[in-house]
């Protein structure tokens, strides 16, 4: 196997010469390519498992399993398209044989009628005919016009959340226990009608595990980070003054909101590529609810009931 | 020379694509050099894996997964509608690759490989044609240009290609990251050595995974893994349930392929597994009881079974996190390599396309087979594994600079992960030798943490003082119970013996570690089991602590991660007893203290230190005195139907033991008293309890099986002592066995 292997490689050395005679260094790289070493190795497979198995040619025709050449590559590339090394002529052999042995068996199988009434079977189908659905040919390329209408009908769609900007003083229960709130109300008193950046704000709570000021953040950011109930009370709160207590996941908080920015739908210049993979995921979706309402139509449904009439 | 001129074009090719990505998203470049903790699921699957696909999941695709991560509600495989309580920051799917792989590529018409054009142009006949194939296939490679048509995503048809596709799609920079990943599920005779795998980039994915088809060595995945890494395609594997493995997921001594584990091996181990889950639905694998009976919280949704077989169980030896640490150490220190510098992760393994991380809302994680409160608790074990056992989803914690795909990937390799049971506790781990206790006081000690130490994950700095110092913090889950304790679990080896220690370094409250028992009390239960409620009126928001090893050792080996437990909270079992109006089911536990651990700091004593330690003997040393092992014969007449009077010489501990003629053996006596629970594990068959199992003597061996994994030892006599050797105790003779009497 050696010996034709080299042969081989010597024999494809003129050809690259012949295209890259200006990396002659690369040729001798070539010699020990994968691809090459893979294709040759699947010819000469090929030529073997023939003279190996003459005998197919006298079983009748329906037991016949033919491997052609292009079968030998397609198991070959897709060993390779892995990024693989190339198949030994062993581990090719037994390539061979899994695709003979699943042959085999399906072929079996289909004559015992097994495909049929298996939901596994049915389920499998009918996930690939909604495979094949998807893949329905749809228009990729609309026109602004066309997309400025459709995002007309759908702002909702793109709607973006609202956001705001706030400071914080916090109370901890690690330090006050159930006194937290209490703490918390009574630095309030000192807070009320103070600015945002009143100096001695810090020094009324205890000192926070992550931020004092947090920017321009949604309510989901920061149910993330304080917990939902601390995010739907801030996302309510005017700007401007200090509000609280409020409570988080962590304890108490005096709250300072310095900017609240509403939910609005953005302008189309400002999104149109977003608004553009939107529609093509919703003509994706409508093809394939048409695609199905089609094949729906093609059946009727008898119901227990509608049997009897 | 042309060599450099293409990796300095590549270079500049790279820098040019790096910062037109930065200017193009202005909006994601809040890098924090101090690192958030992102929260994300490293193992989901969905209809589009065969086994989901059969348990009822049969619509909801990778897209569903992603939509269910970022908050959008979806359909549980039973109808009903679900949403996740707060979006992850990120989420590889990880469809069984078998699925996407070769075989049923072959086996479907809709085949990419036979429909891509590519393979009209690699269809050849004649020699003339094989030649011009050749030409084509050779000018690419030249040029290094990989054939678009194999590498392109977006290839359409293919069940992998379409789920990076669908990754890509859903993945915002700054926002939510996903990854192209896929599980390698290789189960040898139902002994779980799966595999998720995870790539930095969709751009390089190759065209089809390495699935358990192709190979179900390990051995071979990491092969095929350095070869993507050579072609510039960056990628990693997460282990899981090495708890259901048999004990094949850690071993010692042979590989996959019945090798001898050699330094090439633990460095290919090393390369390609930085992580393993040490929580997901299927149990827990950082320990168990049995490895480790002087932890009172090892016992932790604990799930022992070969995945398929009912009424099977698995091997603990070699199925658990801490103990592979332990082993690692001591090869480290025997054979000068370690493969088990690995850290953790928490994840799902749900096949419901969602999965469920709370326990008061829990859904199941298996299709049909657990979608209601009822069919959870009816009792129901389905192909070995018992639903009442299975829990939530565990979480995957990382600290990285910004949420992208380059920043989690590399939180991810270099381990500054953790791991939780499914709740949100933040929690970091710093390892050096000059951290003070002051410094916690500090708004930007987290900046001082990394400039003096190494974050999880890492290894201590050059030794700078008498022991280390750690800093640990932890925050809890804002929706969720509040802390009871921050443990540091520490292990060591010395002379092939492995030892593990757990330190309570931070709580809540003003408990005092008992002087008696050297252990801190529970923090308490506020669970109310009927009505399935509980109180934060225990437990702290934030611990924090400095700690130093007490106990260092500078020539020894040693590893130390931290563990965060939650106060008590009604397990998902009792929320659906609730549900149903019965009682919480018996055989499980009925409140759980969720928990977070973080990846370990590994200590590496230099040479010059290692060269303090008295070192043990080695069978190597005794042979060269001129000792010989008792042969068969020899060693019947020395110990059948007798009691050996042991001294561990690593220990000190004298202990007996008594090889009963029926086959049996029993530890007696440890230091003069009958032997504690706790201490009958320790003598000569460390790790793991019960002093009885039965033994036999083999090839001149005393063979102990003890939880289906057998102990040798091998006696010596030098002039007239005797010394005992153990087989995994990496080649030192640790026991000194006097002349044994006749039992009575």
């Amino acid at each position: 196997m050696d010996r034709s292997t080299r042969g081989t490689a010597e024999r494809s050395d003129s050809v690259s010469d012949a295209t890259l005679v200006t990396q002659p260094s690369i040729v001798r790289r070539l010699a020990n390519e994968p691809l090459l070493h893979f294709l040759v190795v699947g010819l000469i497979l090929f030529v073997v498992y023939d003279r190996l198995h003459p005998d197919l040619e006298a079983k009748s025709e329906s037991n016949r399993i033919v491997l052609t050449p292009a079968d030998f590559e397609q198991l070959g590339v897709t060993w390779l398209a892995q990024g693989r090394a190339p198949p030994t002529p062993a581990e090719m052999q037994s390539l061979i044989e899994l695709k003979v042995r699943e042959e085999v068996l399906y072929r079996e199988a289909l004559a015992l009628g097994l495909d049929k009434n298996d939901t596994i079977v049915k389920r499998r189908l009918a996930q690939k005919m909604e495979f094949l659905a998807e893949g329905a040919s749809i228009d990729s390329d609309p026109s602004t016009d066309m997309l400025r209408a459709w995002f007309k009908d759908n702002p909702q769609r793109f709607s973006l959340p609202p956001r705001v900007s706030f400071r914080h003083v916090y109370f901890s229960p690690d330090q006050h226990g159930e006194r937290s709130r209490e703490a918390a109300a009574k630095a309030m008193e000192q807070l009320a009608g103070r600015p945002g950046d009143f100096q001695d704000a810090a020094a009324l709570g205890d000192p926070f595990m992550d931020r004092d000021y947090y920017g321009d953040r949604s309510a989901e950011d920061m149910a993330k980070l304080f917990g939902s109930n601390f995010a739907r009370e801030v996302a309510g709160l005017k700007p401007g003054r200090w509000h609280g207590p409020i409570e988080s996941g962590y304890g108490w908080h005096l709250v300072f909101i310095d900017t609240s920015v509403p939910s609005r739908v953005p302008d189309f210049e400002e999104i149109e590529p977003e608004i553009k993979a939107e529609w093509i995921e919703d003509q994706r979706a409508q093809a394939k609810r048409k695609a199905y309402e089609t094949m729906r139509a093609r059946y009727q449904v008898v119901t227990p009931e509608r049997a009897k009439n | 020379m042309r060599r450099t001129w293409r990796q300095r074009f590549l270079t500049t090719t790279i820098l040019g694509a790096g910062l037109f990505g930065l200017a193009a998203s202005p909006a994601f470049a809040q890098r924090n050099p101090e690192r958030n903790a992102y929260f994300g699921q490293t193992h989901q699957h969905t209809s589009w894996s065969l086994d989901a696909y059969i348990i009822g999941n049969t619509l909801a695709g990778p897209e569903d997964a992603y939509k269910y991560a970022i908050g959008q509600p979806i359909r549980h495989p039973a109808g009903y509608m679900i949403k996740i309580g707060r979006p992850l920051d990120f989420e590889g799917v990880t469809d069984h690759s078998e699925y996407a792989g070769m075989m049923s590529l072959a086996n479907d018409p809709s085949s990419p490989i036979s429909k891509l054009p590519i393979a009209q142009k690699l269809k050849a006949k004649t020699q003339q044609e094989i030649n011009k194939v050749f030409q084509y296939l050779a000018a690419s490679i030249a040029k290094q240009q990989p054939i678009k048509e194999l590498t392109d995503p977006k290839v359409a048809g293919t069940v992998w290609q379409q789920n990076n596709a669908i990754a890509d799609k859903y993945n915002k920079p700054g926002k939510f990251t996903t990854f192209c990943a896929y599980e390698w599920t290789s189960m040898p005779n139902n002994q779980n050595m799966h595999r998720n795998v995870f790539f930095k980039d969709c751009a390089k994915v190759p065209v089809a995974p390495f699935s358990a088809l192709d190979s179900d060595k390990a051995e071979d995945l990491w092969a095929w893994m350095n070869d993507q890494r050579k072609a510039g395609n960056e990628v990693l594997a997460i282990s899981h349930n090495a708890n259901l493995s048999n004990g094949l997921m850690f071993p010692v001594d042979v590989d996959g392929k019945g090798r001898p584990i050699d330094s090439a091996w633990a460095r290919e181990r090393l390369a390609n597994e930085p992580l393993t889950e040490i929580k997901q639905v299927k149990g827990t694998s950082e320990t168990h009881p049995d490895l480790s009976p002087n932890d009172e919280f090892a016992n932790f949704e604990i799930m022992n079974y070969l995945i398929g077989i009912d009424n099977s169980s698995a091997k603990l030896i070699g199925g658990y996190a801490r103990q592979a640490y332990l082993d690692g150490l001591a090869m480290q220190d025997a054979r000068g390599y370690n493969p088990y510098k690995f850290g953790f992760v928490g994840a799902g393994d749900s096949h419901n396309t969602a999965a469920n991380f709370t326990q008061s809302n829990y859904f199941g994680d298996h299709g049909l087979m657990d979608a209601t409160p009822q069919s959870r608790l009816a009792g129901r074990i389905e192909s070995g594994m018992n639903i009442l056992e299975t829990g939530t989803s565990g979480l995957g914690g990382v600290w990285a600079e910004e949420n992208t795909r380059a920043s989690i990937f590399e939180a991810m390799q270099r381990k500054e992960t953790f791991g939780t049971s499914g709740v949100r506790i933040k929690v970091r781990l710093f390892g050096g030798w000059e951290y003070q206790p002051e410094m916690l006081k500090q708004k930007d000690w987290v900046k001082v943490a990394y400039a003096g130490g190494v974050p999880m994950g890492g290894d201590l700095p050059a030794v700078k003082g008498k022991a280390p110092s750690f800093i640990v913090q932890a925050v809890k889950d804002p929706e969720d119970g509040n802390l009871d304790r921050i443990q540091i679990v520490k292990g060591w080896t010395k002379n092939g013996q492995t030892f593990e220690k757990i330190y309570d370094v931070a709580w809540s409250g003003g408990r005092k570690i008992d002087p008696a028992t050297g252990k801190l009390p529970p923090v308490g239960n506020t669970v109310d089991i009927l009505n399935a409620t509980y109180k934060n009126t225990i437990g702290a928001v934030e611990l924090k602590q400095v700690w130093t090893d007490p106990d260092f050792d500078p020539a020894l080996q040693a590893v130390y991660y931290a563990r965060v437990l939650q106060i008590p909270t009604p397990r998902w079992s009792t929320y659906d007893a609730k549900k149903l109006g019965v009682l919480p089911p018996s055989n499980v536990a009925s409140t759980i203290q969720e928990r977070a651990w973080t990846s370990p700091i590994w200590y590496t004593p230099s040479e010059t230190a290692r060269a303090t330690a008295s070192r043990g003997l080695t069978v190597a040393e005794l042979k060269q005195r001129g000792a010989m092992a008792l042969d068969e014969a020899q060693l019947k007449e020395f110990a059948l139907g007798k009691t050996l009077k042991v001294r561990n010489t690593v220990t000190g501990k004298n202990f007996d033991i008594l090889y009963g003629a029926d086959g049996r053996r029993v530890v007696t006596e440890v230091a003069d008293k009958a032997p504690s629970a706790a201490q009958s594990f320790e003598v000569m068959h460390n790790g793991v309890t019960g002093s009885t199992a039965t033994y036999i003597i083999r090839d001149g061996q005393l063979v102990t099986t003890i939880d289906k994994t057998p102990f040798a030892v091998t006696v010596y006599k030098l002039d007239d002592k005797y010394f005992g050797a153990r087989s995994n105790e990496f080649g030192y003779v640790n026991y000194e066995v006097e002349e044994p009497k006749i039992a009575n």
